[in-house]
């Protein structure tokens, strides 16, 4: 970087473009930060993440990569909370305490990979769309809107069914049914983004429909994108344990979704294994409540007409 | 999830989450009152139906009826109301199985054991009014033999007829074509030949329109609904005496979680072991006041079958099993590294019989245990060896290969439905993981696209075993394998295998009982070392009744036995009803107060949580 923005002809004395332009990022990024910091919600779950995705990080040398395994399970099955177990074992004799912890990273990487996807797709269509205009944006926005009167559920359902069952299915079919909400949203400012006077300049110099739509509409509705991302975690989230609960999901995996799906199975509601069904079911809801905080925040910050809730 | 994103993409003005929160959580607290208010309101519909103190006994089953045509049903819970609601020429004693009379008294074989003649009871009537004759079990036989329509459940029976007359209204007379030793087995309902010679189309038709359905049995079926219940009234004119219950109902429940509950609640008096109730479910119950749980031995086996290369009768092979495991020596090393004692001991908790033969240690006299040279014991150690002897080394990064170079990795088809599946298939995945073998797991809701095909090396396989071991004894034979790839035959796995066929005709000519349990012993023991169908376990039948509803009920056999799924009508002809009388309708009453309550209290609170809150918020909001 540096070698560039001396390789560059500047005026001496004042600092380059590049330089320029990466001052006033660190600013701008600085000043969202301070934003974002009188968000309490935010930045409470901003922690909250943190937490979870450094246990899930960690979590090959906290409780190692054979916690799953069944055959040196080391307690006995459906013991209760104790000493030992402190959130007991599941049926297996496996301990409850060190799969929670181990299925934080398949719940949190299927949500990331699908909201991913979800945002991928949904980006690609609402920016073409909104530049393109004429015949190939009302076929992607009536293709949008089958998407969206679709229920998501079933959709996903038959997509889980019909593919075999793997993460990556389940990435898969999250991320081909939750992706209409972007479109529209990325259409919607990219429409506006594009009747600003700049456009037309940019135009008239001689720029492309890809210089148009990576250099000036891409970095316009980013932040926008990046809200709806975090949302969609959110709800990723909770679709792959709704996948995984209703044995939709690869068995072989621990996931929270999967570990609930287990407990049901072994008939732990009927019996009142609490143990069992309940902190799986609190972590679920409390990433994806971490993840609908962060997005809030965002949003309100990046959207001042926003602002004024927090 | 999608009308979240609407509420979204419609917003106008922002509104903090916690109201919006706050209404989901009040949204979800009246789903769950009306919830628990629901279903003791249909339980009370249901008890008090006859209003005159009837007394109802409810099974709450697991399984979804096929069709109630005795030519078409093949599920348990079909079954089973056939044998409710019609006679069979034989029957099993409770006691111990052997065979007594039903619809006929008597029975004996010609000397050239080719023709068969039975008496027919004469104080049998179907229930409308007529009687039931030898016409009637001759009509039944015959249509089987002639319509493929109505051969779909039970043509097996009939494929060795060649004649079937009723000479008089107490004689039928049933002459064979070969030796048929299963002549006093033959689990085929008897119809009334008046009702059903009105029938088109046998395929097509499911007896569920005309109630009540015309029977002789110790029930009479009064009303069906798909997926719902089925509902069966007492024959008080029934020869072998009336039910003491008035109305026996099955009621479906798609998860067994929810059959438990209903139970607790007093909904149901009977949970059915089919599927078995959870250990969870099983250790939760015992300790309860009127509750038994019953937990017997049963008539399945759980077994690990491999694909032994499908074909076809016409010679055609298809499918796509993995070629090592046409060694045999690659099949019984996998099953030596299957360890059985664990399987019971951690995935059935104790609630099954260790595996070894191919009938399951409750019929005694055909059960076959490998003598201690012959028994493919766990000892992984050994399994090694046996795969390096017959080729399958490990590579440098402890894969076993294949003849191919690629290392070995075994497509185990299991049922999505079943959690003893996934669970022994996590244990396959360790055990044979230390031979080098990497498994996938494809668990399916439907298997039998696969199956059919052929398409996979290794299945969780299992089948309820009757007091005659005829039919599952036959599935393994050439002859039932289909006639084309395209056609679907009786075969379970596609085994066709010389010895074995010969053992298997062996012992259908043979009409002494003790010479033939020693064939089909050789037989076991054939199919045993032949390493295609792999017994792991013997589950039990773990299921659980309300005693303050059912004072007693029969097990089959008597000693230790189940209750739901006999072969024969003991259970639910003999129980008898606790004096207590229907106390289910005054406890699911309470129930539905409480439930009531609860509602009311959880909306108070949240109602007034929420106007807390709207006020706290109020200076934020716009």
């Amino acid at each position: 970087m540096s070698a560039e923005t001396t390789g560059t002809p500047v005026e001496p004395g004042g600092p380059g473009p590049r330089a320029l332009a990466r001052r006033r990022r660190r600013a701008s990024a600085a000043r969202f930060w301070k934003e974002y910091r009188r968000h309490r919600a935010g930045v409470f779950g901003l922690a909250a993440l943190v937490l979870f995705v450094l246990v899930a990080l960690t979590a090959p040398l906290t409780v190692g990569s054979d916690v799953d395994s069944v055959t040196d399970a080391p307690g006995q099955p459906l013991e209760s909370p104790s000493g030992r177990f402190p959130l007991g074992t599941d049926q297996f004799g496996r301990n409850l305490l060190g799969l929670l912890v181990w299925g934080s990273r398949v719940s949190l990487l299927v949500g990331l990979l699908a909201a991913a996807l979800s945002v991928l797709i949904g980006a690609l269509i609402g920016i073409t769309a909104g530049h393109f205009r004429g015949w190939y944006a009302t076929v992607m926005m009536r293709i949008t809107d089958w998407f969206l009167v679709m229920p998501t559920l079933v959709l996903a359902i038959v997509l889980a069914t019909v593919l075999s069952r793997s993460l990556g299915t389940v990435v898969l079919a999250i991320g081909v049914t939750t992706w209409p909400t972007t479109a529209r949203l990325v259409r919607a400012q990219t429409l506006a983004v594009e009747s600003r006077p700049y456009i037309e300049r940019a135009k008239a110099l001689g720029g492309g429909h890809w210089h148009i739509m990576s250099r000036h509409v891409l970095p316009n509705v980013m932040p926008l994108v990046l809200a709806q991302t975090t949302l969609i975690i959110s709800s990723a989230i909770l679709a792959e344990a709704t996948l995984a609960f209703l044995g939709l999901g690869d068995p072989t995996v621990v996931s929270w979704g999967g570990l609930l799906q287990d407990a049901r199975e072994a008939g732990s509601v009927s019996s009142g294994d609490w143990w069992y069904l309940v902190p799986p079911g609190i972590g679920i809801a409390v990433v994806a409540l971490a993840f609908t905080l962060c997005g809030r925040a965002v949003e309100a910050v990046l959207n001042p007409r926003l602002g004024v809730s927090r | 999830m999608s009308t979240h994103h609407q509420h979204r993409r419609g917003r106008t003005a922002p509104r903090p989450w916690r109201a919006r929160l706050l209404a989901a959580l009040g949204a979800c607290a009246l789903l769950l009152a009306s919830g628990t208010v629901a279903p003791s309101a249909s339980a009370e519909d249901g008890d008090g139906d006859g209003s005159g103190g009837d007394k109802v006994l409810t099974v709450a089953v697991a399984q979804s009826v096929d069709s109630l045509s005795p030519f078409l049903a093949v599920r348990l819970v079909s079954t089973s109301i056939h044998r409710l609601t019609y006679e069979y020429l034989t029957n099993y004693d409770a006691e111990d199985n052997h065979v007594i009379p039903g619809l006929a008294t008597e029975w004996k074989s010609s000397p050239d054991k080719l023709t068969w003649t039975y008496t027919i009871r004469s104080d049998s009537r179907w229930s409308d009014g007529e009687r039931a004759t030898a016409e009637d079990a001759a009509w039944t036989f015959n249509t089987m033999m002639t319509d493929p329509g109505a051969a779909t459940a039970n043509g097996s029976f009939v494929g060795n007829f060649a004649k079937v007359t009723a000479p008089s209204p107490t004689q039928l007379v049933i002459r064979l074509k070969k030796p048929q030793a299963t002549m006093t087995a033959l689990d085929v309902p008897i119809v009334p030949k008046h009702v059903w010679e009105k029938v088109d189309d046998f395929s097509e038709f499911n007896n569920d329109k005309d109630f009540p359905v015309v029977g002789n049995g110790p029930f009479v079926l009064t009303d069906y609904k798909p997926d719902s219940y089925v509902r069966l009234k007492a024959n008080k004119d029934f020869w072998r005496g009336a039910p003491k219950f008035d109305e026996l109902v099955f009621r479906y429940y798609k998860d067994q979680d929810a059959a438990v509950a209903a139970l607790r609640k007093g909904e149901v008096s009977f949970v059915a072991g089919s599927p078995s109730l959870t250990p969870a479910q099983a250790d939760s119950l015992k300790g309860e006041e009127n509750m038994r749980v019953n937990d017997a031995p049963g008539r399945r086996f759980y077994a690990l079958a491999t694909n032994p290369g499908a074909r076809a009768k016409d010679g055609t092979k298809f499918g796509n099993g993995d070629p090592s495991l046409l060694d045999r020596r690659v099949r019984n090393a996998l099953f030596k590294a299957v360890d059985r004692r664990a399987i019971v001991d951690k995935v059935f908790q104790g609630h099954a019989v260790e595996g070894a033969g191919y009938i399951p240690p409750r019929f005694s006299s055909y059960f076959f245990e490998p003598s201690a040279g012959q028994e493919l014991a766990y000892d992984p150690q050994q399994a090694a060896e046996l795969l390096d002897e017959a080729g399958y080394r490990t590579g440098a990064d402890g894969k076993r290969l294949g003849k191919d170079g690629k290392p070995l990795d075994y497509r185990v088809l299991c049922h999505a439905t079943d959690p003893n599946d996934k669970a022994v298939g996590k244990y396959l995945q360790e055990w044979w993981g230390e031979l080098g073998i990497s498994v996938t797991l494809d668990c399916l809701d439907n298997v039998t696209d696969p199956w059919l095909a052929g398409e996979y090396d290794l299945a969780f396989d299992g089948w309820s075993v009757n007091p005659d071991p005829d039919f599952v004894l036959s599935i393994h034979t050439c002859d039932a394998l289909p006639a084309t790839p395209k056609d679907t035959g009786a075969t379970d796995n596609f085994i066709c295998d010389k010895e074995y066929d010969a053992l298997y005709a062996r012992q259908l000519a043979e009409y002494d009982a003790g010479k033939r349990a020693g064939i089909v012993k050789q037989l076991e023991s054939r199919l045993y070392d032949t390493g295609y169908m792999n017994v792991m376990a013997y589950p039990n039948a773990v299921e659980a009744y309300r005693t303050d509803q059912i004072e007693s009920i029969t097990t089959m056999p008597s000693a230790a036995g189940n209750i739901y799924g006999q072969d024969g009508y003991w259970s639910w002809w003999s129980a008898v009803p606790a004096d207590s009388g229907d106390s289910s309708g005054g406890s699911s009453s309470t129930g539905t107060v409480i439930g009531i309550a609860a509602g009311v209290v959880v909306l108070a609170g949240l109602v007034v949580l929420f106007a807390v809150r709207r006020r706290a918020t109020a200076d934020d909001r716009e």
